[in-house]
């Protein structure tokens, strides 16, 4: 190596940022580092991994989507309507939850190929529609005690670790292998790298814009699956909020915002530097709001590095156009 | 030459792995249009960088009036009359004309629009253009920009004025208007720095050229005492000899005819292309050049007319279709519609064929890799690796890249918007020797160019449009400039006739 890999040092630094992060709060409070702590944090944020790998096909494909914490409570609360008022069986009941997902994903990709608006407007006008539709359904009320086939998800499975755990480390496989190994991967990495050269180069990229939203719906209704097994309740505000600290991971994880770029161990990572970040401020005893600051800050420090990186690659190449010696990173290299 | 006005000593400056400037020396003189040329990577920009104080040297000065300035910084340099005209605009889209030229002058709450737009009419009236200073610069076109940009300088009092590559977006006329605009300036005593690959400009309006190659200083010539085949060796240090490449033709079946082709501006054309031509098409900026291609390609959606390829008549309705028909369009806007900057190489030359080479959307590593390492190896597109990102390549190398991508798509029928845009001479003589390699292997090529020379001797035939319009058509034993020039610029060819309506 001539030269710093620039994108292979981003992936590097949040590693080193939480292993820093969790050595400081392992000084703060002495339970923070013991087994049961580690376990919690990463049981307690499996259905956020999840609802990011599913953002992470829209943001990688150049788009965005502000509303999946909706449609997590939309899902959330039919599920549970299905189980617990109508008897329906678990298996059917998660089903049309998961279909249900992959269509308001469905939705959203339509909505942004045929309006041609911002995916940020669009998204937020459905989050509240989403948000209504939601509320209309649950009557505002809560649904809890579901059965025991259902809440095998976030029993323990293997070695006491619950099934959750296995199954987002299964979608985190799967989402790398996409983005690697396959068309749809590529054709979403196009897509987000140059949406326009991409049209010119024969793919249908009105299909995959569509195609990315409903693969985040569809990955987001398995997350909220796992996220109101986890708490054997919903209601229409279960879900909410978790777009928030999915976009949060998935940029403080390297998924560029711009679209084109990001790997999954990145993604992971963001997720539990968020985690690990919460987890250890609670037991160091600082109150919520200051961690709401806290958040925002790393968020802010994840965008600036970001930029930072980008004004010192463009610097660089600019000068060396003849003699290119960079970072090897980037499309169809995103196996984390 | 007279007093000097700027003086470049001993400036280096280097980035990692890159010498941009090495021990570089020169003087501008006062009132003199002083021409730098050089390839891309000469270190043209990196020293109207330093001059503008965009960037600082590693060691050296900069003298000013006799002043000496180990470094500047932009605002220093816009103190000193130093202004700059990119290659990209630096315009408020959503802003009027008048508020553009004086953006930044403007500062307080309250503005007077009345003023602006009269003080910004008083300077486009000197200028000699007509522009309307209420106008939203959203709504005008490049080569309009273009003079904003220079209105804008001129509202700030330049006196050094740096114009890297002012022409490319103007169409001859345009340029002609700049030109005179350049001499009107000159007169002030203003000093202009002008940077441009179209050699044949430099010829018209500088004074002086400077050649740089390598970060260095080559030599600084009299205009009037050089030639183009002189600047040209100095420029790259060695002869170019056969710049555009001879062949024999031989023209066989027509493969593709156009009929009553209409949408987005193009009006009614009809014209057909054979197997093993390089047909030309001609026209002014606006002239609906690339809005015909785009129309055959199916980019965007036509109106009207038919598309017959090899005799059968075709729907093309996306560029998918047009890719499947064997139709590759090399965009006219490389770096935004061309290829995936981000992207690697191999990914970009493969970006339209992947989706074919899958075994249940698996994608088939082997026969991607065979693809790029081959068009890679024939178009010898310098790379240290195939994982290279695009971005990191030259201009040239770029434009393989886009070529390559649309080879391997197997297309027959190449349409060029605009080929040598932007690209350094080595390398354009490389495009071109292809183009001709890929004819005579029997595919088409519709080559759109702004450059008149390139486009004489490079078609076989010539098409010439205007306004959306055909103007006629033109035959290579009848290739003149001057005749082009008038069909591009509205004069009907009597002898033409539309025989394939």
């Amino acid at each position: 190596m001539r030269k710093i890999n620039l994108s292979g040092l981003r992936k590097y630094t949040i590693v080193i940022v939480l292993i820093l992060m969790m050595i400081f709060f392992s000084t703060t409070s002495p339970y923070f580092l013991s087994l049961r702590n580690l376990i919690n944090i990463v049981t307690q944020n499996t259905y956020f991994i999840i609802v990011a790998i599913g953002l992470s096909f829209v943001m990688i494909g150049g788009g965005i989507d502000l509303s999946v914490g909706y449609q997590m409570s939309l899902v959330g609360v039919v599920t549970a309507i299905l189980m617990t008022v109508h008897q329906f069986p678990v298996w059917l009941s998660v089903l049309i939850g998961i279909l249900l997902g992959t269509f308001l994903g469905l939705v959203n990709g339509l909505l942004i190929v045929k309006i041609k608006v911002f995916p940020l407007i669009i998204t937020l006008a459905t989050s509240t529609i989403f948000q209504g539709i939601s509320y209309i359904i649950s009557g505002a009320k809560t649904y809890r005690s579901y059965p025991a086939e259902f809440l095998v998800l976030t029993k323990p499975f293997l070695f006491r670790i619950p099934l959750d755990v296995f199954l987002t480390l299964i979608i985190v496989l799967l989402a790398s292998f996409i983005y690697a190994k396959t068309s749809f991967g590529w054709n979403i990495l196009a897509l987000g790298g140059n949406e326009e050269a991409s049209r010119l180069a024969g793919i249908n990229t009105k299909v995959m814009r569509v195609a990315t939203y409903a693969m985040c719906g569809f990955f987001v209704a398995i997350a909220t699956m796992v996220m109101i097994s986890k708490a054997n309740t919903t209601s229409s505000m279960f879900g909410p909020g978790t777009e928030f600290t999915a976009l949060t991971a998935a940029i403080v994880g390297g998924i560029s915002f711009t679209g084109g770029e990001g790997n999954m161990l990145g993604l992971v990572t963001g997720v539990f530097l968020l985690a690990v970040l919460g987890n250890g401020m609670q037991l160091a005893g600082w109150n919520t709001y200051t961690q709401f600051i806290v958040k925002g800050l790393i968020l802010l420090g994840a965008v600036t590095f970001d930029e930072m990186q980008k004004n010192r690659k463009t610097q660089v190449r600019k000068q060396s156009e003849e003699m290119p010696d960079e970072s090897q990173v980037g499309q169809g290299e995103n196996n984390g | 030459m007279g007093e000097v006005h700027l003086s470049i000593r001993h400036i280096a400056k280097s980035y990692p792995g890159v010498i941009a400037l090495d021990d570089f020396s020169m003087d501008f003189a006062k009132g003199e249009v002083h021409a730098l040329l050089g390839e891309n990577g000469a270190g043209k920009s990196t020293l109207i960088k330093i001059i503008s104080g965009a960037i600082s040297p590693d060691s050296g000065l900069i003298l000013i009036d006799g002043n000496e300035y180990p470094k500047l910084n932009p605002h220093e340099a816009k103190k000193l009359g130093v202004e700059v005209i990119y290659q990209e605009f630096s315009l408020v889209e959503s802003l009027s004309v008048a508020q553009n030229v004086f953006l930044g002058e403007y500062a307080g709450f309250l503005t007077d629009h009345k003023d602006l737009k009269k003080r910004a009419s008083k300077i486009f009236s000197e200028m000699g253009v007509t522009i309307d200073p209420s106008l939203q610069v959203r709504k005008l076109s490049p080569a309009k920009k273009q003079l904003v940009e220079i209105a804008k300088a001129i509202s700030r009092n330049a006196r050094i004025l740096i114009m890297d590559e002012p022409s490319a977006p103007l169409s001859a006329s345009e340029v002609e208007t700049m030109f005179t605009l350049i001499e009107k300036l000159k007169a002030r005593g203003v000093t202009v720095i002008y940077i441009s690959h179209r050699i044949e400009e430099l010829f018209r309006i500088s004074d002086r050229v400077t050649v740089m190659r390598d970060g260095r200083y080559v030599d600084t010539l009299n205009t009037k005492q050089t030639s183009r085949q002189e600047l040209i060796s100095l420029m790259v240090g060695r002869q170019l000899n056969e710049f555009y490449p001879k062949r024999a033709t031989e023209l066989s079946d027509v493969v593709i005819q156009v009929n009553n082709l209409s949408g987005i501006g193009v009006k009614n054309i009809s014209f057909q292309a054979h197997k093993g031509e390089i047909l030309g098409i001609a026209g002014l900026v606006g002239s609906g050049r690339t809005e015909l291609v785009s129309l055959i390609f199916g980019a965007v959606k036509k109106d009207s007319g038919d598309v017959i390829v090899n005799g059968k008549k075709v729907n093309i309705k996306s560029p998918r279709d047009a890719l499947n028909l064997g139709i590759g369009l090399i965009p006219e806007d490389r770096k935004n519609q061309g290829c995936i900057l981000n992207a690697q190489v191999d990914f970009n030359i493969t970006l339209s064929v992947f989706n074919k080479l899958t075994h249940f959307s698996l994608l088939n590593f082997r026969k991607l890799k065979r693809i790029s390492n081959h068009y890679n190896n024939a178009l010898n597109i310098r790379t240290p690796s195939l994982q290279q990102r695009v971005r990191n390549l030259s201009g040239g190398n770029q434009q393989k890249v886009v070529v390559a991508k649309t080879l391997a798509a197997e297309a027959d029928i190449l349409i060029f918007d605009e080929p040598t845009r932007g690209i350094d001479v080595g390398a354009k003589q490389e495009i071109y020797n292809m183009m001709v390699e890929l004819v005579e292997q029997g595919k088409t090529i519709i080559m759109i160019s702004s450059e008149m020379e390139e486009l004489l001797g490079m078609s076989d035939r010539l098409i010439v449009l205007f306004e959306g319009e055909l103007m006629g058509e033109v035959q290579q034993e009848k290739f003149d400039q001057h005749h082009v020039l008038e069909l591009a610029s509205g004069q009907r060819n009597d002898q033409f006739e539309r025989s394939y309506a």
